[in-house]
């Protein structure tokens, strides 16, 4: 046993230390399952980061009300009354002075250039009051101040300067007939509201004629996740028709909005890679009919089949883990951290960053794995059924 | 024995290699089809878009609403043929998470600018003006949820709700409009605009956007100065743009979609073009000796190296052909899904002939080499090998 071991071992170095006589056929194997690893990564990235992205902005302690089947905040719509009723409900925190902690918003959409296309597109404009500051996690001001109460101004989300133009700290934007000017740039870690534009929402009802009306109330839970007192309130009033769900269930909902992503990438990476194993096959084949003698000498001389069966199919695992590995360092080295902005189910963009994981590695590098173990079964099964004869056959 | 006889024999004298390179080139083939489709229909509507139409919009983002008012003001602006105006309607029909489009419309004004894409039957289309509820849905739509003419449906907006507080309208399906050609999308549905206005509980005589057809493309420049003009320093000043641009704005929107579709079919052409390539430099130094002897027999050079050329070429249009063959039989599974989002995907003759070119590109990159080598083969080191 331990005999038939070390001959496997003996093998699979002779195999790999050979790899250099076959250079450029092994190189175009590699190459080959590098570019689909490379794919599958680009595609996962980005849909991993946008999800990221979304999912940070929602929280368990915060429930959001919408209108029912509005399924957005820009489609929702809240008069003061109904905002008034459900924040008299069960189950909400409140603050020192024994007031229930809530933010009545204002989202609506404006234009913004994108720096990548410089074309027009949908940007999201808060309107927000202290308390929906205060409701937000990990937000802070990094530059200037926040707006004053009563005028025109607007604090911008630090993915808005890095994918808009024109809404630097001090410039002054304009929205149809009213004038707006940037005192603030704000910071969520990296989350969607990032992407937004925040003004005082009184301000910005009157402004874009919106009377009293709120899109949307944000509440802070007594209890992070119990969103039942809400729901029995709005079940039992028959004035209120409305949907209730923590912020993090919201916004996990939009965040697969571009689930189909991982479908496409999967899809394309696996008929990529049926092409790139006709090449390992390709490779693995030349590998063997040029080792032919090699392997029938070390049959004659007494080394088993199954030491020229692993052999061959290491040689191939070995090229496959180069490609999944040279892929994942190109994928990582261009892809991860890179910037993007689409559209989001808000109907407003989102800006995300391509995000790359171990566990996308992992799912990467196995589908390298696959490739080479396919590529490398048959022509390993060939080797090891190589007749001895041929070790005697003088030249070729 | 011929040429062509001769290439096809060298191509099959090893099936397994043969064969395994033959599916990488289909493999590229079949992706660069269904991918090429794919981009060439999400750009249908900047194609499509007439040059004589043209959309004003709220200055501040197509989302916020215009003045009822403003329509009689436009229509007499000079050099304009007919204008509709139109709301987002924010439609769905019994699953919220299904979107239709759905646009409460002049329906007097329609087919004016919109005649030439969409067609509605004239006698169905005076039923509609008829009947206040009536509703005309997009063949692609009416089939998704076998909705017939003379149907009666409830349809909920995640928008509006009516001034009782439902937000579900009920409709008399009146007519099923189908495109000038299928490369229009018949997934939209059009209400009326008049009874829209009236039940919503918003009230307001607001429109959201106006459809523009001028008498002539050459006078759009002074009618989108003319428009704007007339509402600057309004409380809603309006943009007026070209309907090609405005497609196209809005597709950027989505994000650089294209670039990610390239850069797939460029890898994937990539991998083929390494796996072929050096399959075919490895086939043709196996033969060294048996082109040494052949020019012995007195083969000529320039045979030789158009036959080895001929050999990759062949190779690249057998499986060019039956990858985009594949993808053609793919789109069509994909066409006959209910309610895919984009209208018909189809291999337009633009992209079957760029294949062709790809093909003779691919076939001249990976025979140049072996070829080039057959040519200039020396007869005596051929034959003195080993």
């Amino acid at each position: 046993m331990i005999n038939s071991f070390s001959q496997i071992w003996i093998v699979i170095q002779m195999n790999i230390r050979s790899l250099p006589q076959r250079f450029w056929m092994s190189f175009a194997a590699v190459l080959a399952v590098s570019v689909v690893v490379a794919v599958l990564l680009s595609f996962l990235a980005m849909s991993n980061g946008f999800k990221k992205t979304l999912e940070g902005a929602g929280s368990e302690e915060v429930a959001i009300v919408t209108r029912s089947g509005s399924k957005s905040e820009l489609n929702s719509v809240l008069s003061r009354d109904i905002v008034n009723i459900i924040t008299t409900a069960p189950g909400i925190a409140q603050n020192t002075a024994g007031q229930p902690v809530y933010s009545p918003e204002l989202y609506v959409v404006v234009d913004g250039i994108k720096k990548s296309s410089n074309t027009k597109a949908n940007l999201p404009m808060r309107g927000i009051s202290a308390a929906g500051f205060d409701l937000r996690d990990h937000v802070d001001i990094v530059a200037g101040r926040m707006f004053e109460t009563g005028t025109n101004q607007i604090i911008a989300g630090e993915a808005v300067q890095r994918e808009f133009s024109g809404f630097e700290l001090g410039k002054t934007v304009r929205f149809g007939k009213t004038e707006w000017t940037v005192v603030g740039i704000f910071s969520t870690g990296g989350s969607a509201f990032e992407s937004e534009l925040w003004a005082e929402a009184r301000t910005l009802q009157s402004q874009f004629r919106r009377g009293t009306s709120f899109q949307t109330v944000r509440i802070r839970l007594a209890e992070p996740g119990d969103t039942d007192g809400l729901l029995a309130m709005e079940k039992n009033d028959p004035r209120l028709s409305l949907d209730i769900q923590t912020e993090a269930e919201f916004f996990k909902e939009q965040g697969e909005a571009i689930g189909g992503m991982v479908y496409l990438g999967w899809g394309l990476s696996i008929i990529m890679g049926l092409g790139a194993l006709a090449g390992a096959l390709n490779t693995m084949y030349t590998s063997v009919s040029s080792r032919e003698q090699e392997i029938a000498t070390l049959r004659a001389i007494g080394f088993s089949n199954v030491s020229a069966f692993f052999g061959t199919l290491s040689e191939s695992l070995v090229l496959s883990l180069m490609g999944g590995i040279f892929g994942a360092v190109i994928a990582y080295i261009f892809m991860d951290g890179l910037s993007s902005s689409t559209m989001g189910a808000g109907f407003t963009q989102v800006v995300f960053t391509f995000k790359l994981s171990p566990e996308l590695f992992r799912q990467a590098v196995f589908l390298a794995l696959a490739i080479g173990l396919v590529g490398g079964i048959f022509p390993a099964w060939r080797a090891a059924r190589l007749p001895v004869v041929l070790a005697f056959r003088g030249g070729v | 024995m011929s040429d062509l006889y001769l290439i096809y024999k060298n191509l099959i004298r090893k099936p397994l290699r043969f064969f395994l390179t033959l599916f990488a080139i289909f493999v590229a083939f079949l992706i660069y089809g269904a991918l090429t489709a794919f981009d060439t229909a999400f750009h249908a509507g900047v194609e499509l878009s007439a040059d004589d139409r043209l959309i004003t919009v709220n200055k501040i983002n197509f989302t916020q609403p215009l003045p009822i008012s403003y329509v009689r003001k436009v229509e007499a602006v000079d050099g304009i043929a007919a204008v509709v105006h139109m709301n987002w309607f924010g439609g769905y029909y019994q699953d919220p998470k299904t979107q239709i489009q759905t646009f409460a419309v002049d329906q007097t004004k329609l087919l004016s600018v919109y005649g030439d894409d969409i067609i509605i039957e004239p006698a169905e289309h005076a039923a509609w003006l008829q009947n206040r509820q009536g509703l005309v849905a997009g063949r692609a739509v009416a089939e998704a949820h076998g909705w017939k003419v003379g149907d009666r449906i409830p349809l909920s907006s995640n928008i509006f709700s009516q001034k009782d507080g439902r937000t579900s309208w009920d409709f008399d399906i009146v007519s099923i409009y189908t495109g000038s050609s299928a490369q229009i999308d018949t997934n939209g549905i059009y209400i009326r605009y008049d009874y829209f206005n009236e039940t919503n509980s918003f009230g307001g005589d607001y429109i959201g956007w106006m459809g523009i057809r001028t008498k002539n493309p050459s006078l759009n420049e002074k009618v989108i100065k003319d428009i704007d003009d007339m509402f600057v320093n309004s409380p809603y000043e309006t943009e007026t743009v070209p309907e090609k641009a405005f497609v196209k704005g809005f597709l950027s929107q989505l994000g650089n979609i294209s670039l990610m579709i390239t850069s797939v079919v460029f890898a994937a052409f990539f991998i083929i073009l390494v796996v072929v390539g050096f399959s075919m430099v490895l086939a043709v130094k196996e033969r060294t000796s048996e082109i040494g002897v052949m020019k012995t027999l007195g083969f000529r050079s320039g045979r030789l190296f158009r036959m080895v050329l001929g050999e990759s070429f062949m190779l690249v249009f057998v499986g060019g052909t039956l990858g985009l063959w594949a993808a053609t039989g793919f789109l069509g599974l994909l066409n006959n899904v209910p309610q895919f989002p984009v209208p018909d995907i189809i291999l337009t003759q633009a992209i079957i002939l760029e294949s062709i070119g790809i093909m003779a590109l691919l076939g001249l990159i990976t025979g140049i080499i072996p070829a080039a080598y057959a040519l200039r083969l020396n007869i005596i080191t051929a034959l003195s090998r080993r």
